[in-house]
């Protein structure tokens, strides 16, 4: 059956749609055939698949082939059998008859000729020719059609269609085409079962020796072809996928050894995509098939149906791990094939199927994570393509020009080296190519990296070429290995110095190089590098057919051109895949290419790109690799802002990544451009090299108003010092976002040095509230940094990542405003008036230093500051006011004690000495109240409104605190002092005697809460008195000393009598009234309140011989009335008694007792006033209350006033009375003298209101 | 056989919080280049997976020729 592939392939070639033949009996072809063909292909057919469920296939094509055609007829059974697929697929008859018994006898026998045979699916088709408006060809065309129904359609199936040629069309069309599709579906469905039966029959030998593979895979792919014709891919694709499955366990089969394939011309080119690449009679090895052919050619078939399914996106998935498995197996023979034809074969398999899938995928068809995937494979195909390629360019001498980078070194250091049987050994006319390499390796030098960054550089390589170029040739005897490196110098290949190889490698060496037996001419000394590279290149020539690819690895620049073509290509791809780590890294190679071209530009571009990657991520070991990179693009192309940042971010990675050499570099370029010409300023962000936190501890609290420092802790992560010009710092507040932070500053020069720095702020009054650190701002010559990284709280040292998930830690709280000291007056009793007097003020700081206060004193009218003497201050003890015995209290009136000190006030201003800045103090301050007006004596019970006195007596003083760490902070007070006259003076005449003398009783009553002694008091008369007897107007000196106690009283009598009186003017002027002396000390201390006036002896031990004070007092004396001149008399009332709601009069007769001319020279008209006083709830008055009578002058006249009253109530209440106001209370006298009482009664019963008891 | 392998923590904001290597194979400097550049790159790998299922042992996701990558996601 295997002589059957090259007929099988180039039917498979030819052949690509259904056939179906049409057995033209009635000649009829011509006229119908355009008829036919125009309803070609066949749109939404219904098939069978393999498993017997109806598939809709949008399109299927196919042909109509007369049964003479000579396609149809020159085939052998055998053949047909085989290839059934290509048979057709119904046989259309096509009759036309127009006679019932040219039917019967001629038609009908031929066609039962033509249908009875074989198993063909067939039908009959009639063509009626009879015109529309011919009824009679009509008729009879339908009746034969009946007839032909009768005969040859069964129950189970029509196979009879009628077709009109002038009918209408449409109906007729639809039957024909239904019919054709039941034919190919059966048609189908019976080749399938065939197959499947054969397919089945064969692989029960598939253990058999007789099993062949070929056979297996005509049938199985006559299968597959058969459903692609039919359009069913999905089955097609199915049956490659089992052939593929049974392909590898036959090759994998043990025993059996097969030869692998690929040593033909052009192998290396994959042909995964194209199955028509090589016959696939070349490719029959025995039974089977070469597995480097065939199992790409399968994987071709599985491609072309995927694409026929719109699949693009599995060709890419399926061939990148067709690419990967196949790549093994190529390994596993590596030592039959050409040189590197491994790397070769995968670079063109990954390219072609890399533009295979591009070219038929189009955007947007395929969901959004199938399209990712299929990026992501692209990307991936990109890749392994550009690493076997460099691992190419690295065997011919590149590997210079490629980036040691993680990611290159990743893919090559640990892909292993190619391992042919022998390494290709140099031929004998490329020593001027050896040469030109040699130059090349001499030449190339790695390029210094910027800063000075002294590294190692990554490997390329997996392990030393020069060591396994030399181990794989066969020149060199086992024996020799050492010799290698002796004496020779070592080239940049890479890394490492040669180290003597381990024993064991000598005996499987032996062993290779015998087995191959494939010794080559010389036996010489191994071979240096560049000739490696040279032999390398050489082999790689012979093995690549392509032209394209070895021009691509023909020079350095070619080289470069594709690296980067298949970078960008990788690169591309993983970002529209959203792999974005693989695109930003391979984005960074495509800068390692353009920075080693000087295209600047782009290189910081992409290196940018890379660098936020990786910082964003935090992978600092990768970012040390990069960042330098991008520093130096910076540099070149003067992008001082970019520059400057790099190097912070440098400056901030870990500090281990760096030697301090190399970060001594970095700040020192920092510093050279901040302080160089820039042309304006930059703004740089430092954060993560400058950071800040509060002190630790509790924030630091401020009152309201006052300045104060604030202590913060920088960190810098500069290598050495660095000056900072100016630095400032926002403070924001918590609880007013609206509010904008605030800055302190400190515009000295600070020089931090590296690792912890305190620095100080001088931090102005803020307003109230609890405030954060904000960020921090400097200036390094023309460099504007800030950082926000305030490492909150927490040891600082740590450089934990979650640092900003922690709350902010309040770093200031500013007080709301609050009293912080106090004012007020030690002492709340009186003290003495016109003495100068020690006024207590308690100055007391709350919860606040009063260092350096200043108090103003300011003393109100009638008040003044006793200059003479010093303030004295003292430590306030409230245990002193528990001292309430004043009389025992000894006259320590000195105030000078330890804790007493004196100062001197200077334009009323008085500094409070230090040490009262923390404890209460009273402040005592000699004050002089001046009251112009003599004391008044007052007539013993009448009352004084004390009010008045009060009132007489108050002074003010008007204090004015300025405090505060710098006087910020005022506190203004008022305090009133209370001052008054030691006694308050009352007389009353106490008897009066019958010789005209009066006793004259002084009532003197303590004001002050203090002891007063009395050593004497006289009386200075005024006009009209004089003192009875011989006496000065001192009481008995025996009585002296009187002491009077704290608010209590005492009494003196004088004796005096009335003494003739001047001239009534001059009296007036003269002495209007009586003056009271009183000579007194006072012993009180000034803790409580009135005490001896403040004297300049301080030091004088003997109190008591204090000054006497001197107390006067006014008393208006009147000399009093001996005889009344009027008298009122209260008449009787009327012997019924007065009864409520009864009128009663009122009557009182008032007689003149004397002249009226003496006592009353003011009422000369006779005319007396009068007016009654009434209680108008009691009574009721008819008439005038109020009113004049004339009354004579003369002595003894009378007259009497009378008033209707009505009483309102009854009981005993008071009269009416009758008053003249007009005359002194003393010139009248009362009968009855005092007020007296009247019976009213109640109001007669009314009898109206009696109800008579029944 | 001398193995080499590298342990690493990644928070959730694919930062790297702890990294060990581990094995036998004495410390080679590039070695940590190595293992940290495959692991960041694994990322991309993880992002995708880590939402397509519930475990949380994710296997090996990544194979970078010798060396092989497993994930193991936390919760939360």
């Amino acid at each position: 059956m295997a002589s059957f592939l090259p007929q099988f392939q180039s039917i498979k070639t030819s052949f690509d749609h259904v056939v179906l033949a049409v057995e033209d009996v009635s000649d009829l072809w011509p006229i119908v055939k355009k008829g036919f063909e125009e309803r070609l292909p066949f749109r939404r057919a219904f098939l069978n698949n393999k498993t017997r469920n109806p598939v809709l296939v949008d399109e299927l094509p196919a042909e109509y082939i007369l049964t003479t055609d000579a396609r149809l007829r020159s085939r052998f059974p055998q053949e047909q059998a085989l290839f059934w697929f290509r048979e057709p697929y119904a046989t259309i008859v096509l009759v036309t008859c127009e006679d019932l018994d040219e039917f019967k006898n001629i038609l009908k026998p031929r066609l039962k000729l033509i249908v009875q045979n074989d198993e063909r699916e067939w039908f009959i088709v009639f063509v009626s020719k009879a015109p529309a408006h011919n009824d009679q060809a009509t008729k009879m065309a339908k009746k034969v059609y009946a007839k032909l129904e009768v005969d040859f359609s069964s129950k189970k199936r029509e196979r009879c269609c009628k077709l009109d040629l002038h009918g209408p069309d449409g109906h007729s069309w639809e039957d024909l085409e239904a019919k054709v599709m039941e034919c190919i579906r059966n048609t189908l469905d019976r080749r399938i079962h065939f197959y499947e039966d054969e397919i089945r029959k064969l692989s029960e030998q598939r253990f058999m020796p007789v099993w062949n593979f070929c056979n297996f895979f005509i049938l199985k792919e006559s299968l597959a072809f058969m459903f692609e014709i039919a359009h069913l891919h999905e089955d097609a694709l199915r049956e490659y996928d089992e052939l593929e499955l049974c392909y590898l366990e036959t090759v994998n089969m043990a025993g059996k050894r097969r030869d692998f394939g690929g040593l033909e011309q052009g192998d290396d080119q994959a042909t995964l995509l194209d199955p028509g690449k090589k016959a696939l009679a070349q490719i029959v090895q025995d039974d089977s098939f070469r597995e480097f052919e065939f199992r790409q050619y399968l994987f071709a078939c599985q491609a072309k149906l995927l694409f026929k399914l719109s699949r693009p996106f599995e060709v890419g998935s399926r061939g990148y791990s067709f690419i990967i498995s196949f790549s093994k197996a190529l390994a596993l023979h590596e030592r039959l094939l050409p040189f590197c034809m491994r790397e070769v074969w995968v670079i063109t398999a990954c390219l072609a199927l890399i533009d295979a899938t591009a070219s038929h995928y189009k955007d947007g068809l395929a969901a959004a994570d199938v399209e990712k995937e299929f990026y992501r494979v692209q990307g991936e195909l990109y890749t392994l393509c550009r690493t076997k390629f460099m691992r190419l360019g690295y065997l011919i001498g590149y590997g210079s020009d490629i980036d040691r980078s993680p990611v290159n070194s990743a893919s090559l250091s640990m892909l292993p080296w190619p391992k042919p049987a022998v390494w290709p050994s140099l031929p004998s006319n490329a020593s001027s190519e050896v040469l030109a390499k040699e130059k090349m390796i001499l030449q190339e030098s790695a390029r210094p990296k910027h800063f000075g960054i002294q590294r190692k550089p990554l490997p390329l390589e997996p392990s030393v070429l020069l060591r396994e170029a030399n181990r794989r040739r066969a020149s060199l005897s086992a024996g020799n290995m050492l010799e290698l490196f002796d004496g020779r110098p070592y080239t940049n290949d890479g890394s490492g110095s040669p180290s003597p190889l381990p024993k064991g490698n000598t005996l499987s060496m032996s062993r290779t190089f015998s087995s191959t037996g494939n010794f080559e001419g010389s036996i010489d000394a191994p071979m240096r590098l560049a000739e490696i590279y040279v032999a390398a290149e050489h082999a790689l020539r012979s093995t690549i057919s392509d032209v394209e690819m070895w021009k691509s690895l023909s020079s350095v620049e070619e080289f470069e051109q594709k690296y980067l073509d298949l970078t960008k290509g990788a690169a591309n791809n993983y970002h529209r895949s959203w792999w974005k780590r693989h695109g930003v890294v391979l984005d960074g190679e495509i800068a390692a290419v353009y920075h080693k071209h000087e295209n600047y530009d782009f290189a910081a571009n992409l290196y940018e790109k890379v660098c936020a990657l990786y910082a964003g991520e935090g992978w600092e070991n990768l970012l040390v690799e990069v960042l330098p990179n991008l520093a130096e693009c910076q540099k070149i192309l003067n992008d001082q802002a970019g520059y400057l940042s790099s190097c912070v971010r440098l400056l901030s990675l870990d500090k281990g990544l760096f030697l301090t050499k190399e970060r001594q570099a970095f700040q020192s370029e920092v510093v050279r451009l901040a302080h160089s010409e820039m042309e304006h300023p930059v703004p740089l962000d430092v954060s993560s090299l400058i950071r800040f936190s509060g002190n630790q501890g509790p924030p630091l609290e401020l009152c309201d108003g006052d300045p104060g420092t604030l202590s913060v802790m920088l960190r810098s992560g500069f290598p050495d010092d660095i000056t900072l010009e100016s630095l400032s710092l926002t403070l924001s507040a918590t609880n007013n976002t609206d509010e904008g932070a605030k800055a302190v500053k400190k515009s000295e020069a600070i020089v931090l040095r590296p690792g912890r720095n305190n620095i100080n702020f001088p931090l102005p009054p803020q307003k109230p509230g609890s405030y954060v650190l904000g960020v921090l701002t400097g200036q390094i010559g023309q460099l504007r940094f800030r950082s926000h990284s305030s490492s909150k709280s927490g040891p600082a040292d740590t450089d934990d990542f979650s640092s900003y998930e922690k709350p902010t830690r309040p770093i200031l709280k500013v007080a709301k405003p609050r009293s912080l000291v106090d004012l007020t007056a030690a002492v709340s009793s009186a003290l003495l008036m016109n003495e100068s007097q020690w006024v207590g003020i308690i100055v007391k700081p709350i919860d606040y230093s009063l260092k350096g206060a200043v108090l103003h004193i300011d003393t109100g009218p009638g008040l003044r500051i006793e200059d003479r003497h010093g303030i004295e201050i003292e430590k306030h003890e409230v245990g002193s006011r528990k001292t309430p015995n004043l009389d025992n209290q000894p006259d320590n009136l000195s105030p000078v004690s330890a804790a007493v000190k004196q100062l001197i006030p200077e334009d009323g201003k008085i500094s409070l000495p230090d040490w009262t800045s923390n404890i209460t103090s009273v402040l005592w301050i000699p004050l002089l109240a001046v009251s112009d007006g003599l004391a008044k004596g007052t007539p013993a019970g009448t009352v004084v409104p004390p009010r008045q006195n009060v009132v007489d007596g108050l002074r003010t003083i008007a204090l004015k605190l300025d405090f505060g760490a710098s006087h910020n902070q005022t506190f203004e007070k008022t305090i009133a002092v209370h001052f008054t006259n030691p006694f308050h003076v009352s007389t009353r005449v106490a008897d009066k005697c019958n010789d005209g003398t009066l006793l004259l009783q002084v009532i003197l009553q303590s004001q002050v809460k203090a002891s007063l002694v009395i050593y004497d008091a006289w009386l200075d008369l005024q006009d009209g008195f004089a003192h009875a007897g011989k006496a000065d107007g001192r009481p008995a000196s025996s009585f002296f000393p009187l002491v009077v106690s704290s608010k209590s009283r005492a009494g003196i009598l004088f004796t005096i009598c009335l003494a003739d009186t001047l001239a009534k003017d001059e009296a007036k002027q003269l002495d209007p009234a009586s003056i009271l002396n009183i000579r007194y000390t006072i012993s009180g201390s000034r803790k409580l309140g009135a005490h001896s006036p403040v004297t300049e002896e301080l030091s004088e031990p003997d109190n008591i011989k204090a000054e006497h004070l001197t107390f006067r007092s006014a008393l208006v004396l009147q000399r009093p009335v001996l005889d009344p001149c009027l008298a009122v008399g209260f008449l009787p009332l009327p012997s019924s008694g007065i009864r409520v709601g009864q009128l009663v009069t009122m009557k009182w007769r008032v007689e003149r007792l004397k002249d009226s001319e003496e006592t009353m020279p003011s009422d000369n008209l006779d005319e007396v006033l009068y007016e009654v006083d009434i209680n108008s709830e009691n009574w009721m008055v008819a008439g005038r209350k109020r009113g004049y009578v004339s009354l004579s002058s003369k002595q003894g006249s009378r007259i009497e006033i009378s008033i209707l009253c009505l009483p309102l109530v009854a009981g005993y209440v008071r009269p009416p009375q009758l008053g003249l106001p007009n005359v002194g209370e003393t010139n009248i006298s009362c009968n009855p003298p005092g007020p007296h009482l009247v019976c009213v009664l109640p109001s007669p019963l009314s009898s109206s209101y009696c109800v008579p008891a029944a | 056989m001398a193995s080499t392998a590298c342990f690493m923590i990644v928070s959730k904001n694919d930062i790297p919080i702890y990294e060990a290597e581990v094995g036998t194979v004495p410390k080679k400097e590039d070695a940590a280049h190595q293992h940290q550049f495959i692991l960041h790159a694994a990322l991309d790998i993880v992002q995708d997976m880590a939402w397509t299922t519930s475990a949380m042992f994710l296997k090996a996701i990544d194979r970078f020729n010798d060396l092989v990558v497993s994930v193991y996601v936390t919760a939360g």
